[in-house]
C-alpha cells in the first residue's frame, strides 16, 4: 500500500488506509516498557501482583503502593503511565459508586468491566483525546465467584484466567500457562506470584523492584480485596529467590519470542 | 392590631398587607402549583416545606463512658405510630474497627445514614488508606455526621434523626462519646441518651458518673449493669419500646463487643398483686 | 381554615386510594403475594376488582397500596429502570428480587414528601429463591420472611404473628394468606371484593383468584 507513512499517526480518530489506529499501538508501547503486572484467577479468589520497579534510592521503601482498589471486592494491577492508570482507577470508583447509591448492592465484576471497557473505547474515538497509557488487570469476587479481566488502551476487556502486562509480559504469560487454575488456591497463588514476577524481572535485571501482592478471596479475606499479610509476603519472596538460585541455569531460552507480540 | 371581633388580635392589613395562607399551607408542591396557576414568570414568594417528619421510627439509644471504653445500648423496635411494626430493627452501626454509633429516629433516614457511612468508610478507609495511614475514628465520625446532619437541616429537609457516636479519641486510649441531632446540634458528655432516654435513662446513668470526669473509675461491669437497668426502666416506662435489643461494648484494647437479642433481664412485676383500687379501699 | 393550621392529609383531594389488605409471603417453593380488590375514593368503591398485584419482572411482583396514581407510577418507573438493569446481565441471568425491591426504595425515599405508597416487593430469584421486602411509607426497607400492609393489614397483625410458619407447603400458605385476608376484609371498610393471589416458584408465575363465597366463612 503506497500511503502507508505521514500523517495517520497523529491523531485518534482517524485510521490510517490499512485499518489501524495507530495511537493505541503507541500506547501498548507505553505499556511494554512499564514494570510487569500479572493477575491469578484461583479456585477461590484472585491474587494480583506487580513489580515496582525502584527509580531512586531515595524512595522510601515499602511505600508509594502501586495496586489500587475499585471497590472493597474488586482490585487493580496496572503497568503503563501511572498517571492514566489513577484516572482509570477513580472513573471505576465512580461507576461502583454511582452503582451501589442505585442498586444498593456491590457492583458485580463483569458489569463493571462493561462500562469501563466502554469508558477507555471513548478515548480510542476522538482527536481531542489520547488512548489510556495502561493496561489494567481488574481482579475481584462477587456472588458470582471469583473474576479476572484485562483491559487495554483500544478498550479491549476479556476475561483470563491468567493475566500480565508490561515489560516481562511474555516470560510471565509462558508461566502462568502451566498453571491449573482449576485447583490452585489463593494460598498457593501467593508464592507462584512472587515467582513469576522474580523471573519476569530478568528482562529489567539493572533495576531494583519490590514485590507488591494483593488478593481477594470470600476465605482468605472475607471477600475484601487488601494486600496480603507482611508473612505470607516475605515468604513468598523468600522461596522466589531461592527457586531463583536453583534455576539459573536454563533460563536462557525464555526471551526469543519477544518481538512477534504486537501483531494482533 | 386589627380591631374586628373575628380577628381580634391579628396584625392589621392596612398596616401589615394581608395574610399569606401560602406560608402556613406550604406543601412540597408549592413549586409546581405556582407555575400551574400564575401567568407571570417572575418567583413566587410561595415557600416550598421540604421538612417532613418522622414515620417509622426508633426510640432511644443510651449510653456511657467507663474507665477503658464506651458501651451502647437502643432496642430493636420499629414503632409504626403506636404500632410496633419491626422488631427486628438493629439501630447500631459498627463503622471501621472501633466506632460505633447509635441512632434513633425515623428508620428510613437511620438507612440513609447506614449508607453514608459506608461510602465514608470506603472512601476514607479503602481509596485513601488503602496503603496504610490513619483509620477512621470517633470524632471524625461525629464531625461528619454533624456536617451532613447540619446541612441537612439548613436545607430544611433535615434527617430526622437524634445520633451518638462512641469509640476513641485520636490518640486511640480515651474513650470518646458524642451526640448530634437532627438541628446539627452536638455535644460530648460521659453519659448520652436521645429521645426518651434523655429524661428517663440519663438521671441513672448520671448517679453512676455524677460529672463527666468520673468515668475513669468506673469498670466495664459498672457501666454494663447500669445500662442493663436503664433500658429496664425505659421498657417500663416508654410505650414505644421494646424488651429486645443490642448492646455494643467498645474497649481500648481492641475488644470490640456486638451482643444482639439481649433481654430486659430482672423485671420487677410481683408487686402488682399488692394493688387494688385506685385510692379508697377495694375488695 | 383559619391560616394556622397546616393541612396534614397525605392523600390530594380527590385522589383514589387503595386503603388496602395486600401481604406477601415466603413458603417452600417460592413466594405467595395476595391483596384484596377493592379500590376507593372516601367512602364510594371507584373499582371493586381492582388488580393490586403488579408485575415488576418475569418473577418478581410488588402489592400496592397508598395511593393509586402514585404506585402505579412508581411501579412503571422500577420496571422499567429493572428493564435498563436486565438488559446489563449476562444473557442467561435475570434480575434478584432485592434489586427492584432496593429501586423501589430509592424512588420512595428519595421522594416522601411527595409519595404515599406503601409497598411490599416479593419475588423469585435462582439465587435466593423466595424472598419478600416491605417499603412502607416513609421509604425504609425490610427484608422479611412475611409481610403485611395496608390499612386491613393491622386488624391480621396478631393472627398472622401467630400462625405463620417458615418453610409452609403451597396449599398451606395459599390457606394462610386467604384466611388473613378475609379476616382483614372482615374488618377493614377500606378492603374487599376478591382475594387475589400469585405464586411465584421456579416454575414461573401462576394467578389464584378467590371469590367471597369462597373465602367467607
Amino acid at each position: 500500500m503506497t500511503s502507508i507513512g505521514t500523517g495517520y499517526d497523529l491523531s485518534n480518530s482517524v485510521f490510517s488506509p490499512d485499518g489501524r489506529n495507530f495511537q493505541v499501538e503507541y500506547a501498548m508501547k507505553a505499556v511494554e516498557n512499564g514494570g510487569t503486572s500479572i493477575g491469578l484467577k484461583c479456585k477461590d479468589g484472585i491474587v494480583l501482583a506487580v513489580e515496582k520497579i525502584i527509580n531512586s534510592k531515595l524512595l522510601v521503601a515499602g511505600s508509594n503502593k502501586r495496586i489500587q482498589t475499585i471497590d472493597r471486592h474488586i482490585g487493580v494491577a496496572y503497568s503503563g503511565l501511572l498517571p492514566d492508570g489513577r484516572h482509570f482507577v477513580n472513573r471505576g470508583r465512580d461507576e461502583a459508586q454511582s452503582f451501589k447509591s442505585l442498586y444498593k448492592s456491590a457492583v458485580s465484576v463483569p458489569h463493571l468491566m462493561d462500562r469501563l471497557g466502554i469508558y477507555v473505547q471513548n478515548y480510542t474515538c476522538y482527536n481531542s483525546v489520547r488512548p489510556f497509557g495502561i493496561v489494567a488487570i481488574v481482579g475481584g469476587v462477587d456472588e458470582n465467584g471469583p473474576h479476572l479481566y484485562m483491559i487495554e488502551p483500544s478498550g479491549t476487556c476479556w476475561g483470563y484466567t491468567g493475566a500480565a502486562t508490561g515489560k516481562g509480559r511474555q516470560t510471565a504469560k509462558s508461566e502462568l500457562e502451566k498453571l491449573n487454575f482449576e485447583e490452585l488456591t489463593v494460598r498457593e497463588a501467593i508464592k507462584v506470584a512472587a515467582k513469576i514476577i522474580d523471573q519476569a524481572h530478568e528482562d529489567n535485571k539493572d533495576k531494583d523492584y519490590e514485590l507488591e501482592v494483593t488478593w481477594c478471596s470470600l476465605e482468605e479475606t472475607g471477600g475484601k480485596h487488601v494486600h496480603v499479610p507482611e508473612d505470607l509476603l516475605q515468604e513468598a519472596i523468600k522461596l522466589a529467590k531461592e527457586d531463583d538460585d536453583d534455576d539459573d541455569d536454563e533460563e536462557e531460552d525464555d526471551d526469543e519470542e519477544e518481538d512477534q507480540e504486537m501483531e494482533t | 392590631m386589627n380591631h374586628d371581633p373575628f380577628k381580634w388580635g391579628r396584625p392589621n392589613d392596612a398596616t401589615y398587607g394581608a395574610y399569606n395562607h401560602h406560608i402556613a399551607q406550604a406543601t412540597p408542591y408549592a413549586y409546581e402549583e405556582q407555575h400551574a396557576s400564575s401567568t407571570s414568570t417572575t418567583t413566587s414568594s410561595f415557600p416550598k416545606m421540604n421538612t417532613q417528619n418522622p414515620i417509622i421510627t426508633g426510640t432511644s439509644v443510651i449510653s456511657l463512658k467507663f474507665k477503658d471504653g464506651v458501651i451502647l445500648a437502643a432496642d430493636n423496635l420499629g414503632s409504626y405510630g403506636s404500632l410496633a411494626r419491626f422488631t427486628n430493627i438493629e439501630r447500631l452501626i459498627r463503622v471501621g474497627k472501633e466506632t460505633i454509633v447509635g441512632i434513633s429516629g425515623d428508620i428510613s433516614d437511620l438507612q440513609q445514614i447506614e449508607r453514608i457511612l459506608e461510602e465514608l468508610e470506603t472512601t476514607q478507609e479503602v481509596y485513601d488508606n488503602f496503603d496504610g495511614g490513619d483509620d477512621l475514628k470517633a470524632p471524625h465520625v461525629h464531625e461528619y455526621l454533624s456536617r451532613v446532619m447540619y446541612n441537612r437541616r439548613s436545607n430544611m429537609n433535615p434527617l430526622w434523626n437524634a445520633i451518638v457516636v462512641g469509640g476513641f479519641d485520636k490518640d486511640g486510649k480515651t474513650p470518646f462519646l458524642k451526640y448530634v441531632d437532627l438541628l446539627g446540634v452536638t455535644y460530648g458528655s460521659s453519659t448520652i441518651a436521645t429521645g426518651f432516654g434523655a429524661h428517663l435513662a440519663v438521671p441513672l446513668l448520671r448517679q453512676l458518673i455524677p460529672e463527666d470526669k468520673d468515668y475513669v473509675n468506673i469498670t466495664e461491669e459498672q457501666a454494663r449493669e447500669c445500662i442493663l437497668n436503664a433500658m429496664t426502666v425505659l421498657f417500663y416506662r416508654d410505650a414505644r419500646s421494646l424488651d429486645k435489643f443490642s448492646l455494643v461494648t467498645v474497649k481500648n484494647d481492641g475488644e470490640f463487643k456486638f451482643e444482639k437479642e439481649l433481654r430486659c433481664e430482672g423485671q420487677r412485676w410481683k408487686f402488682a398483686k399488692d394493688i387494688r383500687g385506685y385510692g379508697s379501699a377495694q375488695q | 381554615m383559619n391560616g394556622i393550621s397546616v393541612d396534614i392529609n397525605h392523600l390530594k383531594k380527590g385522589e383514589v386510594n387503595l386503603g388496602t389488605s395486600i401481604m406477601a409471603v415466603k413458603f417452600k417453593d417460592g413466594v405467595i403475594l395476595g391483596a384484596d380488590s377493592r379500590t376507593t375514593t372516601g367512602s364510594y368503591i371507584a373499582n371493586r376488582v381492582t388488580d393490586k398485584l403488579t408485575q415488576i419482572h418475569d418473577t418478581i411482583y410488588c402489592c400496592r397500596s397508598g395511593s393509586a396514581a402514585d404506585t402505579q407510577a412508581v411501579a412503571d418507573m422500577v420496571k422499567y429502570y429493572l428493564q435498563m438493569y436486565a438488559s446489563q446481565l449476562p444473557f442467561d441471568e435475570k434480575p434478584q428480587t432485592k434489586i427492584a425491591a432496593n429501586i423501589f426504595q430509592e424512588i420512595c425515599y428519595n421522594n416522601k414528601d411527595n409519595l404515599t405508597a406503601g409497598i411490599i416487593c416479593a419475588g423469585y430469584d435462582k439465587v435466593n429463591k423466595g424472598t419478600v421486602y416491605s417499603i412502607p411509607i416513609g421509604g425504609s426497607i425490610h427484608q422479611q420472611e412475611y409481610a403485611i400492609a395496608g390499612s386491613g393489614s393491622t386488624f391480621v397483625y396478631g393472627w398472622c404473628n401467630e400462625n405463620f410458619k417458615p418453610e409452609m407447603e403451597r396449599e398451606e400458605c395459599v390457606d394462610f394468606i386467604k384466611t388473613a385476608l378475609a379476616e382483614a376484609i372482615k374488618w377493614d371498610g377500606s378492603s374487599g371484593g376478591v382475594i387475589r393471589m400469585v405464586v411465584l416458584t421456579e416454575a414461573g408465575v401462576e394467578r389464584l383468584v378467590y371469590y367471597p363465597e369462597d373465602y367467607q366463612k
